[in-house]
C-alpha cells in the first residue's frame, strides 16, 4: 500500500493554531502509552490479542510510530471506560473479551493444534472470518454468539483504538485536531495549506513538498 | 494648473481603488486557491494600475500619458471581464442565482472596483487636456463616482446582511454613502452651491468611513475564534480588510468632480442644457 | 523529530472530580476561567420547581420558569463544561460528553446508545448534537386524523408555530432565506452557512432528480453573537464545540436561567422522586459529592430524555404506586421510538474532505411533505454527512463488515467518500420499551434495558429511502455505492402526551395525569416522531409548558 499523503504528519501542527492546550495534553498522553504494558489482560490473553489486532488492522513493520492497538484496548478495559450500552447477548466487555480470546485459542488448538498467535496469517484470517460468519463451534464460547462479539465488540474496539491515533490520521489524510483554527476552503478539490496533500500520479514530489509545509 | 490638481486627485482615487483591488483579490483568490489561472490577472492589472496611478499623482504635466492611459483601459476591461467571471461562478453552482451563492460564491460586484479604477484613471488623463473637454468630464466623473458608490453600497449591504448586521456599526456604510451618492448625482444634474456643499460634507464622511471601515474589519477579525493569532483563517474568513478603502477612492473622485463642476460655472448661474435637462425634455 | 516539551495539564479544576456549580457561582462558559453568580437554595428550602435534567427540555424550562419568577433548582447527572477550555479535538477523549454508564439493548434491532444519542452533560444531549433545527410538518400534529397513521398530538400546529419562532430567535438559528416546504415561517435570525463539498453533492443530486433542497437550518452561528464566536468549520460538532458557535442549551438557555435566579447543580444523580401519602410529589433524592441529598419542591419536572425519564419513574415505584410513578396507563417506558438513520455511501473522483464544517450542511425534506409515491406512512428527510475517523471506521468495519487490508484500502479513500443519511419516522409500538434490568449501577440503581424492533412500515420506509438516496448519488457520478442499513438516531415516546389518562402519561401541558405536581419535559413526551430531528420541537414544547404553567399559576390551578 503506497502512501497517499506522503510526508504528512498531524503532529507537525501541534504548536500551531490547529491544536489547543487540552488537545496537546490528551494526545501527548495517548502517544506516551507503553505498547507493551498490559494491566487488564494476562500474558496468555495478551499474545492472542496482539495477533488478532495485527490481522484486523495490519500495520507495516517499519512504521515510525506504530499504533499500540492492544495497549489502547487494555487501557480502556482496565480503566473501566464503557460505551454506554451492550448487546444483551454479550456479557460486559471485560468478561466478553476474556472469553473470546480464550475461545479463539481453543478453536485454534482444536483445528490446527497450535494457539492462535502461532498460526499462519491465512489461517488466522480463516478463524476470524469464521467468527464473523457465526461458524465457530467450540464450547468455550458458551452462550456468547461469536458473530455478535466479532461485530459489536471486537471490530468496534479495535478500529476505535486504531483511528484514535495520529498515525492512522496521517494514513487517511484526516485534518486532525482543529481548534481554534478550523478550515477555510470547503469546496470540491480544495485544501487549506494545513491539510494533507494527496498524491497524484506522477506528482509525488509536489505532494511531499506541500505536506512538508503543513504546520 | 487646476486641471492638473484634479487630475492628480483622480489618479489618487484610482490608486486607492487599485490598491483595494490588489489586496482584496490577492486574499480572495488565494482563498480560491487560484484554481483558474485567470485569477492571477486582476492582481497583475491592479498592480500596474496602482503603479500608473502613483506615478500619475506625481505627474504635473498638462497632458495625458499614453502608457497610463492604456493601463487604465486595461483595468476597465479586466474589471468588466471579472464581473462576467464572477457572475458565471455564482450561477454555475447548485441553486444558481440564489442568496446562498450571492453570499458565498465569488463576490458579485468586487471586480467593478477595478473597472472604476480604470474609468476614473481615464478621467484623470482626460482632465489634463484643454478645458473644453473638462465640463463634460466633470459631470461624467460625478456620475461614475455616484454610481460606483451605490454599487459598493449594494455589495456592502449584501455582505453585512450575510453577517446579520450583528453589530450596529454595520449600518454606517449602507446609510452614509448613499446620501453622498445621491447628493453627488444631484449636483451633477442640477448644480448649485448648497447642493455642492452638502455633497462635499457627505463625501468627506464617506471617505473617512472608508478608513474607519478597515478598523472595524480589523476588530471583526479579532472577534472571530482565535482572533489575530488565527490570522491564517480569520483574515480569509473574516470581514475583508482591503475592501472599505474603495469608498475613500470613490469619494475622493466625487470631490474632484465637484471641484471641476463648480469651477466651470464660476459666478454664472446659467448652465446651458445639462444631461439631466436633456432627458427631462 | 523535535523533542517533546514537558506537558502540564491546563490548570483547571477537573469537571468530573467535583461539582463546579457550587458556593454561589457557576462557570461562565464565555470566559476562560470565569464565573457567574448563581443563586443557591438551602437544603431545607422548598422550591417551586425541581427539574431533573438540563437538556433541550429541562434546560429550556428552567430558563423560562426562572424568568417568570418561579424558584427553580435544576439537577444534572453530568458535568458543567467550559467548552472553550475543556474540549479537545479528539473523538476518543470527548466520549466524556456521553452517557457511558452501562445499559442493555435487545430486541430484533438492538439500538446503539452512548455517543449515538445519549449525552451526559449540563446542557444534555445538545452539547453533542448536530444542531439540525427543523420544525415539524404541521400535519404531523394530527397524524392519525390527517395522514392516517400513528396518533394525534393534543397540540395545535399553529400554536407550535409561534413557539418554534421563539426558540429559533433564542438560538439565533442560521438558516436559509426561503424554506422550500411548509407554511410560511419568519426569517431565520442568522444567515445560512456555506456548503461544503459533501453538501454540494446532496444539492446536485437533488437538482438532478428534480426535488428541492436547502441549506440546513443549524443551531450554530454564522456571525458573532455576544461573546460567542462564529463557526470555524472544524467539523467536530458532535464531539463538542470548542468555539461556542454551537448554540447548545449550555450557552443559550442556561446562562439566562442563571441570570434569572435559577440554581443548577452539576454531578447530581437523581435516584428517586419522592411522594407523600396524598400521592403528590414532594421532591427528589439525589447523589452529589458522595452523599445523598433531598431537594424539596412544590413541583417536580422529570427531563432526563427518553431512557432516564422512564427509568427514574419506574425506579420511583412505591407501595402506593407499585408500577412506577405516573404510570396508571402502564405506558411509562413504552412506545419507545427512534428515527431511522440509514445511509447510502459512495466515492467521488473529486476530493470531498467531508470532515470540514458541520456534518449536515444541506438537507431535503421532499419525502416529508410528499404523500404520493410512498408505500409507507410517515416521512423522512435526508442530509449530507461528514463522519470523523473513528465513526467512519466503525461504519466500514461493524456495519459493512470490512477488516484487514480491505478495511485499510477503504479507509484510505476517506477524503473521497460522500454520503446521504436519513432521519426517518418510525412508528410507535408498545413492544418497544425501556424497562428495568436486574443489573445495578454504581449507585445501586437498576439499569435500563432498551428493547427495540422495527415494524413493517419502518422497513418499507427504510427501503424506499435507500433506493432514492442511491439514485441521488448515482446521478452525480458516485461509485462503489453501498447501503448502511443498521443505524438509528434520537429517542422519543416513553412518556407520551395525549388527551386521556388511559392512552397517555401526560397531558398537552406535559403534566402527568396521575400526579398533578409531576411534569415531564423532554423528548419522551412525543406521541409520534416525524421525519425531522426532535431538538427544536422539544425546546418549543418546553416554552409552551412554561407559558401554561404561568397561566395555570395565575388562575390558582397549579
Amino acid at each position: 500500500m503506497s502512501e497517499r499523503y506522503p510526508g504528512y504528519d498531524v503532529l507537525a501542527k501541534r504548536d500551531s493554531q490547529s491544536w489547543n492546550a487540552q488537545t496537546r495534553a490528551v494526545i501527548d498522553e495517548r502517544l506516551a502509552l507503553d505498547p507493551e504494558a498490559h494491566r487488564f489482560f494476562n500474558d496468555v490473553e495478551w499474545v492472542t490479542l496482539l495477533a488478532v489486532c495485527a490481522r484486523i488492522v495490519p500495520q507495516p513493520a517499519e512504521r515510525a510510530r506504530p499504533v499500540p492497538i492492544a495497549g489502547l484496548i487494555d487501557a480502556k478495559l482496565f480503566e473501566k471506560r464503557g460505551d454506554g450500552y451492550r448487546d444483551a447477548r454479550l456479557p460486559p466487555a471485560p468478561a466478553a473479551w476474556r472469553r473470546a480470546l480464550e475461545a479463539l485459542d481453543a478453536e485454534s488448538q482444536a483445528g490446527y493444534g497450535v494457539r492462535f498467535h502461532e498460526l499462519q496469517p491465512l489461517n488466522q484470517d480463516d478463524l476470524l472470518r469464521a467468527m464473523q460468519e457465526g461458524k465457530t463451534h467450540h464450547p468455550a464460547w458458551g452462550d456468547m454468539p461469536a458473530k455478535v462479539f466479532f461485530t459489536k465488540r471486537l471490530l468496534h474496539d479495535i478500529v476505535t483504538a486504531y483511528y484514535s491515533h495520529p498515525t492512522a490520521w496521517n494514513e487517511i489524510g484526516f485534518g486532525g485536531p482543529a481548534a481554534p483554527r478550523g478550515y477555510v476552503r470547503m469546496d470540491f478539490d480544495r485544501r487549506d495549506p494545513w491539510e494533507a496533500a494527496e498524491v497524484h500520479p506522477g506528482h509525488e514530489a509536489e505532494a511531499r513538498r506541500d505536506n512538508a509545509r503543513v504546520g | 494648473m487646476k486641471g492638473r490638481r484634479e487630475a492628480q486627485q483622480l489618479n489618487l482615487s484610482s490608486a486607492l481603488l487599485a490598491l483595494s483591488v490588489l489586496a482584496d483579490s490577492a486574499v480572495e483568490h488565494y482563498r480560491g486557491s487560484f484554481h483558474n489561472r485567470a485569477m492571477y490577472t486582476p492582481l497583475a492589472v491592479a498592480g500596474l494600475t496602482l503603479g500608473a496611478s502613483v506615478l500619475g499623482t506625481a505627474d504635473r504635466r498638462p497632458r495625458s500619458h499614453g502608457v497610463r492611459d492604456s493601463i487604465y483601459a486595461l483595468a476597465a476591461v479586466t474589471g468588466a471581464a471579472g464581473l462576467l467571471y464572477h457572475g458565471y461562478n455564482i450561477t454555475k453552482r447548485p441553486g444558481g442565482l440564489s442568496w446562498l451563492n450571492l453570499f458565498y460564491a465569488a463576490p458579485v460586484g468586487a471586480p467593478a472596483a477595478l473597472l472604476l479604477a480604470g474609468l476614473l484613471g481615464k478621467g484623470a488623463e482626460r482632465v489634463r487636456l484643454p478645458s473644453s473637454a473638462r465640463r463634460a468630464a466633470g459631470r461624467a466623473l460625478a456620475t461614475v463616482s455616484a454610481v460606483g458608490i451605490v454599487g459598493t453600497v449594494l455589495e456592502t449591504a449584501l455582505l453585512h446582511f450575510r453577517g446579520a448586521y450583528h453589530n450596529p456599526a454595520m449600518v454606517l456604510p449602507v446609510s452614509v454613502p448613499p446620501v453622498a451618492a445621491t447628493l453627488l448625482g444631484a449636483a451633477a444634474c442640477a448644480p448649485g452651491r448648497r447642493v455642492g456643499r452638502f455633497a462635499r460634507w457627505w463625501l468627506k464622511a464617506t471617505a473617512l468611513l472608508g478608513f474607519a471601515g478597515v478598523g472595524f474589519h480589523a476588530y471583526g477579525v479579532s472577534r472571530n475564534m482565535g482572533g489575530w493569532r488565527n490570522w491564517s483563517q480569520n483574515v480569509l474568513n473574516g470581514p475583508p480588510l482591503p475592501a472599505p478603502p474603495s469608498y475613500t477612492g470613490l469619494a475622493l473622485a466625487g470631490l474632484a468632480a465637484l471641484g471641476m463642476m463648480e469651477r466651470e460655472t464660476g459666478a454664472e448661474p446659467m448652465w446651458g442644457r445639462s444631461q439631466c435637462d436633456a432627458r427631462a425634455h | 523529530m523535535k523533542q517533546k516539551p514537558v506537558v502540564t495539564m491546563p490548570a483547571l479544576d477537573d469537571a468530573f472530580g467535583s461539582p463546579r456549580a457550587l458556593r454561589g457561582r457557576a462557570p461562565d462558559v464565555f470566559r476562560a476561567g470565569g464565573w457567574v453568580p448563581m443563586r443557591e437554595y438551602s437544603a431545607d428550602e422548598t422550591v417551586d420547581f425541581v427539574i431533573v435534567g438540563t437538556g433541550a427540555g429541562g434546560g429550556t424550562l428552567a430558563c423560562k420558569l426562572a424568568e417568570y419568577g418561579f424558584s427553580v433548582v435544576a439537577l444534572d447527572a453530568g458535568p458543567y463544561w467550559r467548552p472553550l477550555e475543556d474540549f479537545a479535538s479528539d473523538e476518543l477523549h470527548q466520549s466524556k460528553l456521553y452517557w457511558t454508564d452501562e445499559r442493555i439493548v435487545d430486541g430484533e434491532n438492538p439500538l446503539q446508545l452512548g455517543s449515538n444519542n445519549s449525552g451526559k452533560s449540563v446542557g444534555g444531549s445538545t452539547v453533542h448534537f448536530a444542531m439540525v433545527s427543523l420544525r415539524f410538518r404541521p400535519e404531523w400534529f394530527k397524524a392519525r386524523t390527517l395522514l392516517g397513521y400513528g396518533v394525534d398530538w393534543p397540540l395545535d400546529w399553529r400554536e407550535m408555530w409561534q413557539y418554534y419562532r421563539q426558540v429559533e430567535q433564542a438560538l439565533k438559528i442560521s438558516g436559509p432565506l426561503n424554506y422550500p416546504w411548509g407554511p410560511p415561517r419568519p426569517r431565520y435570525p442568522y444567515r445560512p452557512h456555506e456548503l461544503n463539498a459533501a453538501a454540494l453533492v446532496l444539492a446536485k443530486g437533488a437538482e438532478a432528480l428534480g426535488i428541492a433542497w436547502t441549506p440546513t437550518p443549524l443551531a450554530t452561528i454564522s456571525a458573532p453573537r455576544g461573546l460567542a464566536h462564529p463557526c470555524v468549520y472544524r467539523g467536530m460538532c458532535v464531539i463538542g464545540c470548542a468555539t461556542n458557535a454551537k448554540q447548545s442549551v449550555l450557552v443559550t438557555w442556561l446562562p439566562r436561567a442563571l441570570a434569572a435566579g435559577a440554581e443548577i447543580r452539576d454531578l447530581a444523580m437523581v435516584s428517586r422522586v419522592e411522594h407523600d401519602t396524598a400521592g403528590l410529589a414532594t421532591g427528589v433524592h439525589y447523589f452529589r459529592q458522595g452523599r445523598q441529598h433531598f431537594q424539596r419542591a412544590r413541583h417536580v419536572v422529570v427531563a432526563g430524555y427518553s431512557i432516564e425519564t422512564p427509568r427514574l419513574l419506574l425506579n420511583s415505584a412505591s407501595s402506593r404506586f407499585p408500577h412506577g410513578l405516573a404510570n396508571s396507563s402502564g405506558l411509562v417506558g413504552k412506545n419507545l421510538m427512534v428515527q431511522a438513520n440509514q445511509a447510502v455511501w459512495g466515492l467521488m473522483r473529486q476530493e470531498i474532505r467531508s470532515y470540514k464544517g458541520p456534518p449536515s450542511l444541506a438537507i431535503t425534506e421532499h419525502w416529508n411533505y410528499t404523500d404520493e409515491g410512498k408505500d409507507f406512512f410517515g416521512g423522512y428527510s435526508y442530509m449530507s454527512q461528514g463522519p470523523l475517523p473513528i465513526v467512519w471506521a466503525g461504519t466500514q468495519a461493524s456495519k459493512r463488515g470490512l477488516w484487514g487490508w480491505r478495511l485499510l484500502d477503504q479507509m484510505e479513500q476517506y477524503n473521497h467518500q460522500v454520503g446521504l443519511k436519513i432521519v426517518g419516522e418510525c412508528l410507535p409500538q408498545e413492544r418497544n420499551q425501556v424497562t428495568l434490568a436486574d443489573e445495578r449501577d454504581p449507585y445501586g440503581l437498576p439499569i435500563p434495558r432498551v428493547t427495540y424492533s422495527y415494524c413493517d412500515n419502518d422497513q418499507r420506509l427504510i427501503r424506499h429511502s435507500l433506493g432514492f438516496m442511491r439514485q441521488a448519488l448515482e446521478v452525480v457520478g458516485a461509485t462503489e455505492i453501498w447501503d448502511e442499513t443498521d443505524d438509528t438516531c434520537h429517542l422519543n415516546g416513553t412518556a407520551r402526551m395525549g388527551s386521556t389518562p388511559e392512552s397517555s402519561v401526560v397531558n398537552a401541558d406535559c403534566r402527568s395525569w396521575d400526579v398533578r405536581n409531576l411534569w415531564i419535559c423532554d423528548g419522551s413526551v412525543f406521541p409520534t416522531v416525524g421525519g425531522v430531528n426532535p431538538s427544536l420541537t422539544i425546546q418549543a414544547i418546553a416554552c409552551r409548558t412554561a407559558d401554561r404553567i404561568k397561566a395555570l399559576a395565575a388562575r390558582g390551578e397549579l
